[in-house]
């Protein structure tokens, strides 16, 4: 290759790149709620990537004689009944939420889209299975994960990400099934059917590509519903062991001090309810901007 | 109309029929004999075998399925290992909190919902629209046991307005005024919930009253409210119907939780118990009934829409 055409395709990578954060950019900044979204959304990440660093105490630090104090200059949020600081807490649990989040729509992702798309592809495979999906969606979210849990035996991580994910994988399914069944008929997989190319390779090459947006969309709610179904359960006292520090935990650790000191159930909530929020805002936003269709599915 | 309920019913069978074989399988992935759990670790093993015959687990599994099916269709759902009674009548003893404050919930959701969307829509971009919206997009995101906790707080901590837990029966006390007990409880639930038919509400409200009839039916001289109730909101209820129907499932979810919080006798904090008990035959029971009310919640909504849209039949 020569310098010069290198050097056009240099200029073209980066006119590509300009582009692609020209219209993020655009997409972020058009709507208030969506920047108010994605401000909150880089500050959890933050908190979760440097919460150890930049919290005041340790989240497991006990401190009796400073218990159940309400909000102050030395305990901004309070402490809760061990003296433990609620701030210190709240922080020390948005990782945890942001990583459980993450694999559980990682985990529905992995087994929705290839059920999903080969049930959309493959008529009699989908009539059937798409018949067992529909009953799994019968049992209410928090009432399968719970008999999940009490099948898997014992609160742990990786029981939450399972139990959770199997809740979510059908819905996941349904999605990536009815945009297949759409998909399918464009004119595009016809011509590959033309030429030739087999089913498996339409799927990967021509149908995957063609599923991202829904796919995203979807795994944004996903993950919004997931970190609020995985509060409930570590609420019941069902979830992640009670050594780390979750939301969902500190509410129920709260329960016994509720009026006498209320801000151990108040902050962890307004901390979960702020992620839940900007996440149903940030699903809302990408569907309207990459599929507004979707919304009838959706 | 009776060819489109003959359809709907077979679905509503296979789906029942799918719904016990699911939770059929799940229960055998339970790690551990149920015999031995049930007997505890005294046990000899001649006893747990002993019991093992009686209940058929030394049996093949499909034989095991046939048994559990035929059980089931005689209303049989097994003994609890906990309560040593039939899993049917307890779950029919916590059935009747749990209904009260489902139907509760629900006057919350259709009675909340319902007017605020339509009045969103009425006033579209005006600042209560705004307002509105936004408290229905708070609402959609906000846990609905740490709105139950926080109502706790100030209703009944605060204000001492209202109790703020437990619930004697109606039925066997006779007394109505129990239900003030389920008044938190169903607020908590059912405002999260009408946050999300309030934004179905809206969007559809919005659609029809574009409609041509609606200018015709505003131009023929008809009250406001005439071509409001009779015209746009008849014809704008599908898609608010479909949303009430999901909320079913998620008014079941959010009141597991709620009773819990509450500390309510109902099925959702059975099941609660159950979980932490490791009692397997009620959870099976609980996933069972529940899951089979959906699938009859769907049916219902099925039948009312082909009533309200008679073109829905011949889909």
């Amino acid at each position: 290759m020569t310098t010069e055409s290198s050097l056009q395709v240099r200029a073209s990578e980066s006119t590509t790149l300009r582009r692609a954060f020209d219209a993020t950019l655009k997409f972020v900044t058009k709507r208030k709620t969506t920047l108010s979204a994605v401000v909150i959304l880089v500050a959890l990440l933050f908190i979760a990537a440097f919460g150890p660093t930049i919290s005041p105490y340790g989240a497991n630090k006990l401190n009796l004689s400073d218990r159940l104090q309400g909000p102050n200059i030395t305990h901004l949020l309070g402490t809760d009944n061990f003296g433990r600081d609620i701030l210190s807490r709240a922080l020390s649990g948005t990782r945890i939420t942001l990583l459980l989040g993450l694999s559980i729509s990682g985990f529905a992702l992995l087994l929705g889209l290839p059920i999903g798309m080969l049930c959309g592809f493959y008529d009699r495979f989908g009539i059937v299975v798409m018949r067992v999906v529909d009953a799994m969606m019968a049992f209410p979210a928090i009432i399968l994960a719970l008999s999940l849990m009490a099948i898997f035996g014992k609160p742990g991580v990786l029981n939450v990400i399972i139990a959770v994910g199997i809740v979510w994988a059908p819905r996941m399914v349904r999605v990536v099934y009815s945009s297949t069944l759409s998909l399918r008929e464009n004119t595009y997989v016809e011509a590959a059917r033309a030429l030739g190319m087999p089913s498996l390779r339409i799927l990967v090459r021509h149908i995957s590509i063609n599923l991202l947006s829904p796919v995203i969309v979807q795994a944004t709610f996903t993950f919004a519903f997931s970190i609020m179904e995985v509060a409930a359960l570590n609420f019941l006292g069902v979830g992640i062991p009670p050594y780390i520090a979750s939301w969902g935990g500190m509410m129920n650790e709260g329960r016994t001090y509720i009026i006498r000191a209320p801000w151990i159930i108040l902050f962890p909530g307004l901390f979960l309810a702020t992620a839940v929020l900007s996440f149903n805002l940030l699903g809302d936003a990408l569907r309207d901007r990459l599929d507004p269709k979707l919304r009838r599915i959706m | 109309m009776l060819t489109f309920v003959a359809r709907r019913g077979l679905g509503m069978l296979i789906s029942t029929l799918l719904v016990i074989s699911i939770t059929f399988i799940l229960m055998q992935l339970i790690p551990g004999d149920p015999a031995a759990v049930m007997l505890g670790s005294n046990a000899t093993p001649e006893q747990i075998e002993q019991l093992r015959a009686s209940w058929g687990l030394d049996r093949p599994m499909l034989v095991q399925f046939y048994r559990y099916f035929v059980n089931f269709l005689h209303g049989n759902l097994g003994q609890s290992l906990f309560y040593r009674r039939p899993v049917l009548q307890i779950i029919g003893e916590r059935a009747e909190t749990s209904t009260f404050l489902g139907v509760m919930a629900l006057l919350v959701v259709v009675g909340v919902g319902i007017p605020a969307g339509v009045i969103s829509s009425l006033k579209q971009d005006s600042w209560t629209d705004n307002a509105l919206l936004l408290v229905a997009l708070a609402g959609a995101s906000i846990p609905s046991f740490w709105l139950g906790l926080m109502l706790m707080v100030v209703v009944a901590g605060k204000w001492h307005l209202l109790p703020s837990s437990g619930f004697t029966s109606v039925f066997n006390t006779g007394n109505l005024t129990n239900l003030k007990n389920l008044i938190l409880p169903a607020l908590s639930l059912g405002f999260v919930n009408a946050a999300l038919v309030a934004r179905t509400a809206r969007s559809s409200m919005l659609d029809v009253l574009r409609a041509d009839y609606i200018t015709t039916a505003r131009a023929k001289g008809l009250a406001e409210r005439v071509v409001i109730v009779k015209h746009a909101l008849r014809n704008a209820s599908i898609p608010i119907i479909t949303v009430i129907s999901f909320t079913f499932a998620s008014l079941v979810s959010g009141a597991v939780v709620t009773e819990n919080v509450f500390a309510l006798p109902g099925v959702g904090s059975l099941i609660v118990q159950s979980v932490l008990k490791r009692d397997y035959p009620v959870i099976q029971g609980i996933m069972m009934v529940v899951a089979i009310l959906y699938v009859l919640v769907n049916f219902a909504t099925d039948l009312t829409y082909a009533s309200l849209d008679p073109r829905i039949r011949y889909h």
